[in-house]
């Protein structure tokens, strides 16, 4: 890139032009002009599950044990989960699969790179994206279960900064990982991946139930650190320890951020 | 069959085996299609059945025997409740799969049928071929799917097995239609994620699957009785574990399947021919 000013060497200047925004306005004039139905019916799939699996299944299971040892009802306790997992999804679709046809078959980050942005802003640009969306949907979200009486605490208030630090973790991590992704099957392993960890982190059901070893596995994975921290503060068990699910996410980011941009920059400004 | 074409046949004697096979032609065509993605269908049709069973049929399970006590759902265990629903859900699964975007590409970004139009087969060949396809998809991913289910010990009856052909059933009264459906659209503009979310997961989530249909308030019973996977569930489940049932909602059962599955295949071959016709 011979063209490169040289101001913009070494450093974060040669990452950024500090215009992410860009990024983010030219993703919602796409979605407005496109998709904007399929993004906001994103929003339904929680839901759904809530009403299943709250109402319909809740009146088998009755109450049900949370990590702390409150009796807590069925529906209360799955819908912090599938916030939290809707959180997730959000973040890892948009961020894989949105991405990975920017980035594979409409060129658009080498479009981006050509002009004074650098791979920090379309990155940060796009994780932006992917939490505004998430943003939506917790607030649609959270006000069905305030509706349905699912919100036990007013600490259910912290939920929605919750969700975003959920959706920004999985937002950044994922867009590193998908661009080592070359055809539409491998991007199937990611589903792999995501959904054992959608059924087995505690959502459906308390982690007590696997034996210890099974469940350390768990608690290593990033899903359950959402679970916990969503449902702790929904339900009002709230405590300290919540800052390790805090901290797991903060890591998951730095180490997202780094890593995607150095991908970026390997992939297009090599 | 296919070394007819490698010895360069009398082109009037390769267009009249052409037209003799067509049907089989285009499902060999499209099992060969299927080595692209190999080994995702291979993953998906061990792994997926294994994680839903451990999630629902042992986890979940556990939690409710707890709360609730043996037999509390249905009278059974409730891996073996649940188990059938499982089965049938695979089969749809695969047709949301097979009768979706793998349709509009054949009319629309590599126009393939328009080709084996050409041929020349028959639109109807075309259209039997693709859903003779589906439906040996469907027959071994849920052969597989109903082995390990019975490994688990969750079919308590050898009548049980029966519950493939059930599921297949279910998958192509679902599959039909949808491919009907996609076959007449034109331009890509989201419908497929929409079909999965407003028909797909709610139809999987609300046809008496994971919980009886009764547990659901009347308003939203409704949703079981359109649904094929809800009839398809029911019959699974008096031949896996002999759930007690009117003998005349069992072939209210059967006969909505078959009328869906049919009309729908009629109505694909139609609006298939109409368009390749063009």
């Amino acid at each position: 890139m011979s063209t490169r000013s040289p101001s913009r060497v070494g450093g974060v200047s040669a990452l950024s032009a500090g215009n992410a925004r860009s990024v983010v306005y030219r993703g919602l004039l796409a979605t407005k002009s496109s998709n904007y139905l399929v993004v906001l019916s994103g929003f339904f799939e929680p839901v759904f599950y809530l009403l299943s699996f709250g109402i319909g299944l809740g009146s088998f299971v009755g109450a049900v044990t949370d990590s702390r040892g409150d009796e807590i009802p069925y529906a209360a306790f799955i819908a912090p989960a599938l916030l939290a997992v809707s959180a997730m999804n959000g973040a890892i679709y948009d961020s894989t699969w949105n991405v990975f046809f920017k980035m594979r078959f409409s060129k658009l980050y080498e479009g981006m790179l050509a002009t004074s942005l650098g791979p920090l802003d379309v990155a940060l640009g796009e994780i932006a994206l992917a939490l505004l969306r998430g943003a939506l949907y917790a607030t649609g979200f959270l006000l069905v279960m305030q509706v349905l009486g699912l919100n036990l605490s007013w600490w259910a208030l912290l939920a929605f900064p919750a969700v975003l630090l959920i959706a920004f973790g999985f937002a950044s991590l994922g867009m590193a990982i998908t661009s080592y992704m070359k055809t539409f099957q491998q991007m199937d392993w990611i589903t792999f991946v995501m959904l054992p960890m959608f059924l087995f982190s505690a959502t459906f059901y308390p982690l007590s139930v696997y034996p210890p070893v099974i469940q350390g596995v768990i608690q290593a994975l990033p899903l359950w650190h959402g679970v916990e921290l969503v449902r702790g503060l929904t339900t009002g068990s709230v405590g300290p320890w919540m800052l390790v699910h805090v901290l797991y996410y903060l890591v998951m980011i730095a180490l997202g951020l780094v890593f995607t941009t150095r991908r970026l920059r390997a992939l297009f400004l090599a | 069959m296919s070394a007819t074409v490698t010895q360069r046949a009398e082109p009037a004697v390769a267009r009249a085996t052409a037209q003799r096979f067509g049907t089989w032609y285009v499902t060999e065509h499209n099992l060969r299609r299927l080595k692209n993605y190999g080994w995702t269908v291979v993953a998906t049709a061990f792994g997926t059945p294994l994680l839903y069973l451990f999630a629902f049929g042992v986890g979940l399970a556990t939690l409710i025997t707890q709360n609730r006590g043996e037999g509390a759902v249905a009278g059974v265990d409730y891996l073996v409740f649940v188990a059938p629903a499982l089965l049938c859900t695979a089969a749809v699964t695969v047709a949301s799969e097979e009768f979706t975007y793998t349709i509009m590409m054949g009319f629309k970004w590599n126009p393939i049928f328009f080709a084996m139009n050409a041929a020349p087969l028959q639109p109807f060949q075309i259209v039997n071929g693709v859903i003779l396809f589906v439906a040996i998809r469907m027959t071994v991913t849920c052969g597989i799917y109903f082995a390990i289910v019975a490994a688990f010990g969750a079919v308590q009856s050898p009548a049980g097995v029966l519950g493939v052909a059930i599921a297949v059933l279910g998958g192509l009264a679902f599959g039909t239609p949808l491919m009907a459906y996609s076959a007449s659209l034109t331009e890509d503009r989201g419908q497929f994620a929409m079909v999965m979310r407003f028909i797909v997961v709610p139809m999987t989530l609300f046809s008496g699957t994971m919980f009886p249909l009764t547990q659901l308030p009347v308003g939203l019973q409704w949703i079981g009785w359109i649904s094929p996977l809800w009839h398809s569930t029911e019959l699974a489940r008096v031949t896996s574990y002999g759930m007690t049932e009117p003998t005349w909602l069992s072939v209210v059962h059967v006969v909505y399947l078959v009328a869906l599955a049919a009309v729908g295949w009629v109505l694909a071959a139609r609006i298939t021919a109409r368009r390749l016709n063009k």
